[in-house]
């Protein structure tokens, strides 16, 4: 049906045609645009509605027929759309990349690199759910909106396909082990490109030719109960600013005699319960493991998440302790992994690694990232720059003149470094703790504004992909800044040279 | 030694290291950067005078003066700006230095770079000028340098990407 249409192979030099198309789920179409649908037709019959206010009931019913005619047109021209775009959405798997395509008038042809694959997710919305189908999203390093997603699939298909994936990625080759049904698997990975041409565009969504390789066994670590979700979600600033939003409606409509004065109020009500109810969501059920696959989290209330983020993959570690939460002793830690991006709406992946957690499951969350903190006392250095001030053998802090600038939190602002990691401290009222390995530095930087200049303070900058996690040391002393500037990007160097994160469970002799 | 001391200015200096070179980008770079900003505001200036001669009231010639001051300011102050920008190449990594009142300097390993873009403009070309920028993973890093002249803008590009490709690593 595209032969109408000149298209260019947006592949280029990639031979699309050798590959084993898989069509995703035919419910897929529904679960993406049920909301559009209902939109449409819940206006249709409201506007029917209001039309039949003045004339009585007898107009409304005339209309109506013509209104369920116009909705199934709506819905046949929908439903032959979405066909016709079920029909060339399609995904592949090479030894190399994972293939999709889509689009009938513009067509889309990406490819990911396995070997530069940051995350995979499995995510199920609400509606995915009610249908037990789940779509698997693959994170690229290229900005946001760069990744993959294939969907909808069934539950099952979605998780052999991430375990396909990733054992791939991770360099296993064509997974061997699950072998129940090798259909296009050749014997080895090496020549999986002389794998049967067959496309099977015609299979529907029925057996993937996927390689069924076997989940990675994993091991739990932690888990959020609900209990403390909530605690923790009420012990936060938007929360205060709810409650007080809501005591100064209540007010305002006791002063002016009149509960109109409500509504007024209820945008604000809206946004900010939505960004809480949005974070609880999110952070429901939170559940943490390692497997030989990387770090495992799955979480989700109404949509539930699964997420793998491999060995080597994050690129910077943020814990943080909001005031509130510190007669708790709870930590909450964020991550940037290349591909993820800022957490901007809420189909992104969700940059957390611990919702709420206490001290001892953050430091495990630390450690899930950086097995090895590369000092000899690693508990002693944590203890320090999570609640330690002022310089001492392992932190170099900012001097006393950087009062000036930071008059409360000036004493915290420090830094330290290990064999494996800078770690970043700042933060007097809301502690916080970045960590950076050295191999996942991008570039380094420095600043120095006026004030700065005047007192001999410099900034020193570490730049991370983007995320929520921003690498800094404020107000050091010019000279230390400078030597650390030197200095990290010297160890940066190093630490890069033997990097082999990519094709993890490869061993080295094998890497090309 | 106390640690409020008055910071010591010359030898300290973190922006200017002993023992790199820094090369400056050309001074053709000052008129790229002050023809379209005095001309914006030469024509405020004019619009200022007319409006004044016209209305006659003493007070409109506020507007006028204010932006001729502003262009004797953007003639004192782009120059510096200019002058103010440097790299230097090392042998992994290139620097680049930037800012008088709110100083930056920036250092991206050649291992790091994804791409990079030499970027003209109509004006630039007319004075043989180009900006080169370089790209990371982070979108933080602001690795450009403008007012290179051309031949060095493409020799430079060609030759970090060299020693990219050479030292590339993953992410």
């Amino acid at each position: 049906m595209s032969d109408g249409l000149p298209v260019p192979a947006p592949g280029g030099a990639t031979a699309p045609s050798s590959l084993a198309w898989q069509r995703v789920h035919p419910v897929t179409p529904l679960v993406k645009g049920w909301l559009v649908l209902v939109v449409v037709v819940l206006g249709l019959l409201r506007s029917t509605a209001e039309q039949g206010d003045g004339d009585g009931a007898r107009f409304a019913l005339h209309h109506l027929a013509w209104v369920l005619l116009g909705i199934a047109a709506i819905v046949v021209v929908a439903g032959t759309y979405s066909w016709l775009a079920w029909r060339v959405t399609a995904y592949a798997i090479d030894p190399d990349a994972v293939h999709m395509r889509s689009g009938i008038l513009f067509k889309q042809h990406r490819k990911a690199r396995l070997d530069r694959i940051q995350a995979i997710e499995v995510r199920q919305p609400l509606a995915a759910r009610i249908f037990g189908l789940a779509e698997v999203k693959v994170e690229v390093a290229g900005g946001d909106g760069s990744g993959v997603s294939i969907g909808y699939l069934t539950e099952r298909t979605a998780q052999e396909l991430r375990a396909d994936l990733l054992a791939r990625a991770a360099g296993l080759g064509a997974p061997s082990s699950g072998g129940k049904q090798a259909v296009a698997a050749p014997a080895d990975g090496t020549d999986a490109k002389h794998a049967p041409d067959a496309v099977t565009s015609a299979a529907g969504p029925g057996p993937a030719p996927t390689l069924h390789a076997t989940e990675a066994p994993e091991q739990p670590l932690f888990e959020v109960p609900s209990g403390r979700l909530v605690a923790s979600t009420f012990l936060t600033v938007e929360a205060w600013v709810l409650v007080l939003v809501v005591a100064g409606a209540v007010v305002a409509a006791a002063a002016a005699r009149t509960p109109a004065v409500l509504f007024s109020f209820v945008p604000v009500l809206i946004g900010l319960g939505s960004a809480l109810f949005g974070r609880f969501n999110r952070s429901f059920a939170f559940r943490a493991a390692t497997s030989p696959d990387g770090i495992r989290l799955r979480h989700g209330l109404t949509e539930t998440r699964a997420q793998t983020i491999p060995p080597g993959r994050v690129q910077a570690v943020e814990l943080v302790q909001p005031f509130l939460w510190r007669r708790f002793g709870w930590w909450r830690v964020h991550v940037n992994v290349a591909g993820y991006g800022r957490e901007a709406n809420a189909k992104g992946p969700t940059t957390v690694l611990l919702p709420v957690g206490s001290r001892a499951e953050a430091t495990t969350a630390l450690w899930l990232v950086l097995p090895d903190l590369g000092t000899a006392d690693p508990l002693a250095l944590l203890g320090e720059a999570l609640d330690g001030s002022g310089p001492s053998d392992a932190f170099t802090a900012a001097p006393r003149r950087s009062r000036w600038l930071d008059p409360v939190g000036w004493r915290r602002n420090g830094y330290a470094v290990t064999a494996r990691a800078v770690l970043a401290r700042s933060g007097r009222v809301r502690r916080r703790l970045v960590v950076v390995p050295h191999e996942r530095t991008q570039s380094l930087g420095l600043e120095q504004g006026p004030l700065q200049r005047r007192l001999g303070l410099a900034s020193f900058v570490l730049h991370s992909t983007p995320g929520s996690v921003h690498p800094e040391v404020p107000h050091l002393d010019a000279r230390d800044a400078r030597v650390l500037l030197d200095e990290q990007s010297v160890r940066a160097r190093e630490a890069r040279s033997q990097d082999l994160s990519e094709r993890w469970l490869q061993p080295p002799g094998a890497r090309a | 030694m106390t640690d409020d001391a008055p910071a010591v200015r010359a030898p300290g200096d973190p922006f200017d290291p002993p023992g790199l070179e820094w090369s400056r980008v050309s001074g053709k770079l000052v008129t790229a950067r002050l023809v379209p900003s005095l001309t914006t505001v030469g024509l405020l200036a004019v619009v200022g005078a007319v409006v004044a001669l016209a209305t006659g009231a003493a007070w409109v010639w506020v507007f006028p003066t204010f932006f001729v001051l502003l262009a004797l300011w953007l003639l004192w102050l782009v120059p510096r700006q200019v002058h103010a920008i440097g790299y230097a190449e090392r042998a992994d990594d290139l620097l680049i230095r930037k800012g008088i009142m709110f100083r930056t300097l920036v250092v991206v390993p050649y291992g790091r770079m994804q791409y990079l873009d030499v970027q003209r403009g109509p004006l630039t070309r007319a004075l043989g000028l180009a900006s080169l920028q370089l790209h990371t993973a982070s979108a933080g890093t602001d690795a450009s340098i403008d007012g290179l002249p051309a031949e060095v803008a493409e020799r430079l590009r060609d030759q970090l990407a060299a020693r990219g490709e050479a030292r590339l690593a993953g992410l």
